[in-house]
């Protein structure tokens, strides 16, 4: 999206600052290091030293020892990655859809994907259930037509959970894929066209590898809201989809046992970064942060 | 276990518990406690709205102390204020299981009863009267049902009844979120254990008990609120929830209803911070507050019970019948054992941070 925003920004004014590029970063700099550094090291100190005094791992290997824990992060892993992989579904097409119609059809499309964005996480959730609950519509509805005889169990299960999180991170998607989808210079699956490719070997030889930091972008975006999210899963979810998130929220605001809480909050810093670290090496690292487009 | 939702901390939250754990680091612009003023952090809303009105605007135009607000009164915020020196609250406005853990984490000052008016404390029941937290609002856990799935007569009674899923057809909802101390008393109670044998808890016997239940339950809400919406659209048949909650509820026309015997009564308490920059004007606010006409007050605008029986003598009998604490729901329920949840284990937890951890743990392993 830096890409993005680099293309717009370039606007005519403000060249004085652009011109100190140096001094721009060093503001970045500092305020990263205040809002970010300073509270993760803060973090870490609480995660490897805790009350105590002298450094140990003694909460690490509280972690490493509980499978209860484990259970937790592979959960939240799951819904992670689940969402994301629908999102990208969901959200691949419809970013297309919104970089080649008339620009009054894509700002509806906008529109109809933001407009849940900006509603509060618990009326949304609220919808849902007046729409796939037991005594919800499309229950009823299906039941009424008679092709099911009991209720579908769409809600308080990961059914429920996959649906509320992908409603809510869907914009994260769209997003950055259509912004990348609008610059993509037209002519160029034209001219796939004109010299014979099919229109689906035109887009998937042309389109598509050129939107590819759009998506990774997505992914890379969704994939992080998703292994922090808890609020969706508490209300939708049922007991199988209990996420690290909510325990760290257990450890820290009512057992007050900060050091474990850190660590945990940690492991899952770690791990996000490992998988970036993997998606970097398999797609080359310059895509995956979206600094690199084609 | 006080209801209030949360929003602003859960969408916090949900974005990185880290930032969470930053924010003592990041407190720009703390409330500050300054002589002739004290803070009071409570849980926003309504309640909070109540209280400015019948107790915290009467309080400073008697006393000319002034009163602040702020909140919401969470354990991991005493403990950063207390841990960094810098204490802005002196009054909190909380729950059991918080207090338990914050007494356990020295965060608190014990309260000294020897300041606090004779008369008005006796009419609050002594289990009420804790070292560290005075009960002011009381919330209950009750058998909350629809009344379409359950017509006159072939209502559940007893927790026995909530765990009969032969006898009693219908999905259940219990109260689950990270932090709330599950209900073991209902499910000895359901067990066949005499009410006043309930405590000490057997602890083994209880969680057998909740496996039974498991398979019954649709829905381990995250908030009250939450609770009464699944109830009244039918989404679930029974309910564990908060009683006088659900009695506003059915005044408003949901299907709903209430048994209040073998309900479970907590308070929400006063509770003094560690450090707090002046007590006096805290003593004064408490003997204020308790007094049962305040308290009858608050109750006629949120739906909790209060402690004080004196306030009964200000509310009519229809207003009565609502509240958990008239003299007639009263006897009809028991009282959490605060001694018990609050023992401290051979692991140096309390038995309410153990079975917390635990509930969490149950709900993993069996998902």
């Amino acid at each position: 999206m830096s890409g993005a925003a680099s293309m717009t920004g370039a606007a005519r004014s403000g060249r004085g600052w652009r011109a100190r590029p140096g001094l721009m970063v060093a503001g970045a700099l500092v305020f990263c290091a205040l809002v970010y550094l300073w509270p993760m090291l803060t973090l870490a100190g609480w995660a490897f030293h805790g009350d105590k005094a002298g450094w140990s791992f003694a909460e690490l290997l509280r972690v490493a020892g509980d499978e209860d824990y484990h259970i937790a992060f592979a959960t939240t892993f799951r819904i992670a990655v689940t969402t994301t992989l629908v999102s990208a579904f969901l959200g691949y097409p419809y970013a297309y859809l919104m970089a080649t119609s008339s620009s009054r059809l894509a700002m509806l499309l906008a529109a109809a994907v933001m407009i849940p964005f900006w509603t509060s996480i618990l009326a949304r959730s609220l919808a849902w259930m007046i729409l796939l609950g037991r005594k919800g519509i499309i229950n009823e509805w299906l039941l009424g037509l008679g092709l099911i005889e009991r209720p579908l169990p769409m809600l308080f299960n990961s059914l429920g959970v996959q649906i509320g999180m992908v409603h809510v991170l869907l914009p994260f998607m769209v997003l950055p894929i259509w912004a990348i989808l609008v610059r993509v210079d037209q002519s160029l699956p034209r001219a796939a066209r004109s010299l014979g490719a099919s229109p689906a070997r035109a887009f998937w030889h042309v389109t598509f590898p050129l939107s590819f930091p759009g998506l990774a972008a997505g992914c890379a975006l969704v994939f992080m809201y998703a292994i922090g999210f808890y609020i969706t899963p508490a209300l939708l979810g049922g007991p199988s989809d209990l996420t690290v998130a909510t325990l760290i929220e257990m450890v820290v605001r009512d057992l007050l046992d900060w050091p474990f809480g850190a660590m945990l909050s940690l492991l899952l810093l770690a791990s996000v970064a490992c998988v970036f670290a993997v998606g970097a090496v398999v797609a080359g690292a310059g895509r995956l942060t979206g600094a690199e487009h084609a | 276990m006080t209801d209030a939702f949360r929003p602003g901390r859960r969408s916090l939250l949900a974005t990185g518990a880290t930032l969470a754990l930053a924010r003592p680091a990041l407190h720009i612009r703390p409330a500050r406690a300054d002589k002739g003023e004290i803070v009071v952090s409570s849980w926003g809303g309504s309640r909070t709205k109540a209280m400015r009105e019948v107790m915290w605007t009467p309080f400073e135009k008697a006393t000319g102390i002034r009163v602040r607000e702020d909140g919401p009164p969470e354990a991991a915020r005493v403990k950063a204020m207390v841990d960094s020196g810098n204490v802005t609250w002196d009054v909190l406005d909380t729950d059991i299981p918080a207090i338990l853990t914050m007494a356990n984490n020295k965060l608190l000052e014990p309260i000294d009863y020897a300041r606090i008016d004779k008369g008005k404390l006796g009419k609050i029941p002594e289990v009420l009267r804790q070292p560290y937290a005075l009960g002011h609002l009381i919330y209950s856990f009750n058998i909350v049902y629809n009344t379409k799935s359950f017509p006159e007569g072939a209502q559940p009674r007893t927790w026995a009844d909530v765990w009969d899923g032969a006898k009693f057809k219908g999905a259940r909802s219990f109260p689950f979120r990270g932090g709330l101390s599950p209900q073991l008393e209902f499910a000895l109670i359901a067990d066949g254990v005499p009410v006043d044998k309930v405590y000490p808890l057997d602890i083994e016997r209880a969680w057998k008990a909740m496996d039974r239940l498991r398979p019954l339950v649709t829905k381990w809400y995250a908030n009250h609120a939450e609770a009464i919406q699944l109830l009244a659209t039918g989404e679930v048949d029974i309910c564990c929830t908060i009683g006088p909650r659900a009695l506003v509820a059915k005044g408003e026309g949901a299907p709903v209803d209430v048994e209040f015997a073998g309900g479970k009564l907590a308070p929400d308490n006063w509770a003094i911070v560690k450090g707090t920059r002046n007590p006096d004007a805290v003593y004064e606010y408490l003997n204020f507050v308790i007094d049962g006409k305040v308290q009858a007050e608050l109750a006629k605008r949120i739906p909790y019970g209060p402690s004080s029986q004196a306030a009964f003598e200000h509310l009519d009998a229809a207003a009565a019948r609502q509240l958990n604490t008239s003299p007639e729901n009263l006897a009809k329920q028991f009282w959490v054992d605060t001694a018990w949840w609050g023992a401290v284990a051979e692991n140096g937890k309390t038995n309410n941070e153990n079975q917390t951890e635990r509930y969490a743990r149950w709900m993993i392993r069996r998902g």
